[in-house]
């Protein structure tokens, strides 16, 4: 009798608090837009925060409010952008790709010591050391943070200068964060030059210590003068003019720290 | 005063995770940041006053009457488990912000220990309606202190040298220790 009972009681009181779940998830079913759930099939769902958002749901949803661009998502890049831009139905929008760039042309062989370091191997730590007896206060210093930092793979390590590979990179920033001397930036994928060299040094002071560095000679700026401008000892490059050739001024600058890829 | 007692006793001297040392796994889980220890608390204080309460109608309408007080805890899993879901669903509809705020919390809180010993617990100690929520209340503030002074610790541990072997969840059991110690301290406490 007691078994049939406690059977019976449970079973109601089951019975009772299913019925309450499910009216309630009738009573308080919140509408959420469909669109969330397509683009968040389209994002990356790496929810790695670089776009500024608490994962690809939050992204997603900001999107649909409007809160952020389509092409907000810098891993998804273009591909990403295009089909978001699909569906919210705003084609058109500036939208471009962009890729890591070391602005440091010098190679392992090629940098001058004025010290020898002996601490931890990282670009932080060095860094901090004085620049790990580096001569140049604003080059690569070789130790690969950025290497180490990329989740995407996309950088190797050659001759102790850090090589992008356009294809793998996905703009996170991660490596931009991680560069204690700051000289890896984001430039547009449709920009295939850049200034190799970050110094700020005048140019007899770069020459001594430096084959391949900027010495803010002005050939460059003389050439293609709607593209290039020296400023502060260092030749520095306007990106929204991608569609003028730059060929002649990679051709005449003297240390040949204008590179193409 | 009688109430203030029970508050009390439930709060600092009888503290459930320092004394007591009930729901042991959320207070080493989730405490390793002290944003998540605040989001628990608050999720902890919600779920168990609700909870508490459900529980004691349910005990003494329901089962009592039929004489299955033996089926307590089958039907407290049932209740809560139900209950934080009642609860999930009504918080995403009424109140968006603070079901994001305690987001995944919620239904962790689900398999609390801690939620379905208060539940025995009021009835054990035989208290009426009104006493049995003032000692859920204090209990889960003293759940909130515990795991929030516990947090801050942990923070500045990072920052401590610790002998490798001590490194992670060995000292973290040590601290735990040296509060629950420091809590042993309260009784007595107003004469309790």
């Amino acid at each position: 009798m007691l078994i049939i009972l406690a059977t019976l009681i449970l079973g109601i009181l089951g019975f009772v608090f299913a019925a309450l779940l499910g009216l309630a998830a009738q009573k308080f079913h919140v509408d959420e837009d469909s669109k969330v759930g397509t683009i968040m099939a389209i994002l990356p769902g790496a929810n790695c925060g670089a776009c500024g958002s608490a994962g690809c749901h939050d992204f997603a949803e900001k999107l649909i409010k409007g809160e952020v661009a389509v092409s907000g998502c810098t891993v998804g890049g273009h591909e990403v952008a295009q089909k978001i831009a699909h569906i919210m139905g705003v084609e058109g929008e500036d939208i471009h790709k962009k890729l890591a760039t070391v602005h440091c042309g010098a190679k392992d062989s090629q940098r001058k010591k004025k010290a020898e370091y002996f601490g931890v191997k990282t670009c932080a730590a060095s860094n901090i050391v004085d620049g790990g007896g580096l001569s140049c206060r604003y080059g690569c210093l070789g130790y690969g943070d950025c290497f180490c930092s990329c989740p995407f793979d996309a950088i190797t390590m050659k001759d102790g200068l850090p090589v992008v590979d356009p294809e793998k990179c996905t703009a996170c920033g991660k490596c931009v964060s991680a560069c204690p001397r700051s000289i890896i930036f984001l430039r547009p994928y449709a920009a295939k030059v850049y200034i190799a060299c970050s110094s700020h040094d005048k140019g007899a002071d770069v020459r001594k210590i430096c084959p391949v560095g900027c010495i803010a000679c002005k050939i460059c700026e003389k050439q293609v003068p709607e593209v290039f401008k020296v400023e502060d000892n260092l030749a520095m490059m306007d990106y929204s003019k991608l569609d003028i050739s730059c060929d002649i001024a990679i051709e005449k600058c003297p240390t040949k720290c204008i590179m193409k890829n | 005063m009688e109430l203030f007692g029970i508050f009390f006793a439930a709060f600092l001297i009888n503290n459930i995770l320092l004394i007591r040392f009930i729901a042991l796994c959320s207070f080493f889980g989730v405490s390793t940041k002290i944003d998540t220890s605040i989001g628990m608390s608050f999720a902890v204080v919600f779920v168990m006053t609700i909870s508490s309460a459900i529980s004691w109608i349910i005990y003494h309408f329901v089962l009592t009457p039929f004489h299955l007080e033996f089926l307590r805890t089958a039907t407290f899993i049932l209740t809560i488990a139900s209950l934080v879901q009642l609860e999930e669903l009504y918080l995403k509809k009424v109140i968006p912000n603070l079901y994001r705020a305690m987001g995944i919390y919620l239904p962790l809180i689900t398999t609390n220990c801690a939620i379905l010993a208060v539940a025995f617990l009021a009835i054990d100690y035989k208290f009426n309606f009104m006493q049995s929520m003032v000692y859920s209340l204090g209990v889960s503030a003293g759940y909130s202190l515990a795991i929030i002074l516990f947090a801050y610790i942990r923070d500045r541990m990072v920052l401590a040298k610790i002998p490798k072997w001590f490194q992670g969840y060995p000292i973290a059991f040590i601290t735990a220790a040296l509060m629950s110690l420091a809590f042993l301290g309260f009784t007595g406490l107003f004469g309790l």
